[in-house]
C-alpha cells in the first residue's frame, strides 16, 4: 500500500524505477504481492502487466523475473526455505559450514 | 514464538549506496538473528513520512546485508513483544540503527522497495501467510536484513515499524 492522498506524491520515473506502474506514486495505490520462493524478493503485482509471471514447476510457486530467467537458463530450483532447512539440519548434525551453501551467489537470481 | 515489533519514532534518512557502511541513526533499523541457528520471519513493514512542508522522496530498501552490524550502540529504535506474557529469549534478535561496525546492504540482496514521499506519504507491506521473508543465523547473507535509504533519497524524517517473529 502506498498512500499519497495527503501529499504531492512521487514522480512516475521513480516509481517505474522501483518496479511499480506509472501513477503508483499518486493517490492511494494498493496491490497484492507474492514472495519469490527462490530468492524471497517481494514482487508487487502490477495490475497493468499482461506478460505472464515466472512460475517454477519444481517447487510449484511463482518466482520473480530474475529467478525465472535463471531457472530457464539453468533448470535449477533451489527455494530459499529448502536452503534454510538444509543449513539447520547440517547445524544439528554438527557439520561445518559449507562455504558453497552459504555463498551469496546461490541467492542471486 | 511471539511476534515482536521494532518501532522507530523518527529517523532522518541519509542516502547510502550498496556495500557502503550505513551511518548510525540514518536508517530505520536492521534485524539480525540472536544466534547462529535462529530463524526469524519478517511479517510487516510500515513507513510514514514526517516532513512538514518539503517534498522529500524516499527510496527505502528492505535488503539482506553483506556486512552485519557488530556491537549495538545508542539506537533510536524500540523492540517490544506484542504479547505481555512473552518470555525473554535466551538469544534475543538484535535490532537497532547504531553499530560500532556498521552494516552494509548487499547489492544483490534487495527484497523490497518502498518508494514514497516523506511529505504526506506512507507505505506498508504485509506478508501473506507462508510468504514471510526468512532469516537464518547471525551472519551474512541470511542472518541480517536492513531497512535503509538508497541512493537518490532526499534526506527526510520518517517513522514506522517492522513486525517479525523469532523462532
Amino acid at each position: 500500500m502506498l498512500d499519497h492522498r495527503q501529499g504531492p506524491g512521487m514522480p512516475d520515473e521513480l516509481m517505474i524505477k522501483a518496479g511499480l506502474p506509472a501513477g503508483a506514486g499518486r493517490g492511494l495505490f494498493e496491490a497484492p504481492t507474492y514472495t519469490c520462493s527462490h530468492c524471497q524478493a517481494i514482487v508487487v503485482l502490477n495490475p497493468l502487466r499482461r506478460r505472464e509471471r515466472a512460475w517454477c514447476r519444481h517447487c510449484d510457486h511463482y518466482i520473480c523475473d530474475g529467478c525465472g530467467l535463471s531457472l530457464a537458463q539453468t533448470g535449477i530450483c533451489r527455494p530459499l526455505k529448502r536452503v534454510i532447512a538444509e543449513l539447520i539440519e547440517a547445524a544439528d548434525r554438527g557439520q561445518p559450514r559449507d562455504p558453497l551453501v552459504w555463498s551469496t551467489k546461490l541467492l542471486l537470481p | 514464538m511471539a511476534k515482536r515489533s521494532i518501532s522507530f519514532a523518527s529517523v532522518t534518512t541519509a542516502a547510502t549506496a550498496d556495500a557502503v557502511a550505513l551511518g548510525n541513526t540514518t536508517y530505520p533499523t536492521i534485524l539480525q538473528g540472536g544466534s547462529g541457528t535462529q530463524r526469524i520471519n519478517i511479517i510487516e513493514v510500515m513507513l510514514g513520512g514526517q516532513s512538514g512542508s518539503t517534498s522529500q522522496p524516499q527510496i527505502m530498501l528492505l535488503s539482506r546485508d553483506s556486512t552485519v552490524g557488530v556491537t549495538l550502540g545508542a539506537t533510536s529504535t524500540v523492540d517490544s513483544a506484542f504479547d505481555s506474557a512473552t518470555a525473554a529469549l535466551a538469544a534475543a534478535p538484535i535490532s537497532g540503527n547504531a553499530f560500532t561496525t556498521a552494516p552494509q546492504r548487499q547489492a544483490a540482496g534487495h527484497l523490497m522497495n518502498f518508494s514514497f514521499n516523506a511529505y504526506g506519504g506512507a507505505a506498508r507491506w504485509l506478508a501473506k501467510d507462508g510468504e514471510e521473508v526468512n532469516l537464518l543465523g547471525n551472519t551474512q547473507p541470511l542472518g541480517e536484513v536492513s531497512l535503509s535509504a538508497f541512493t537518490g533519497t532526499t534526506a527526510g524524517a520518517i517513522g514506522g515499524h517492522l513486525i517479525y517473529e523469532p523462532f
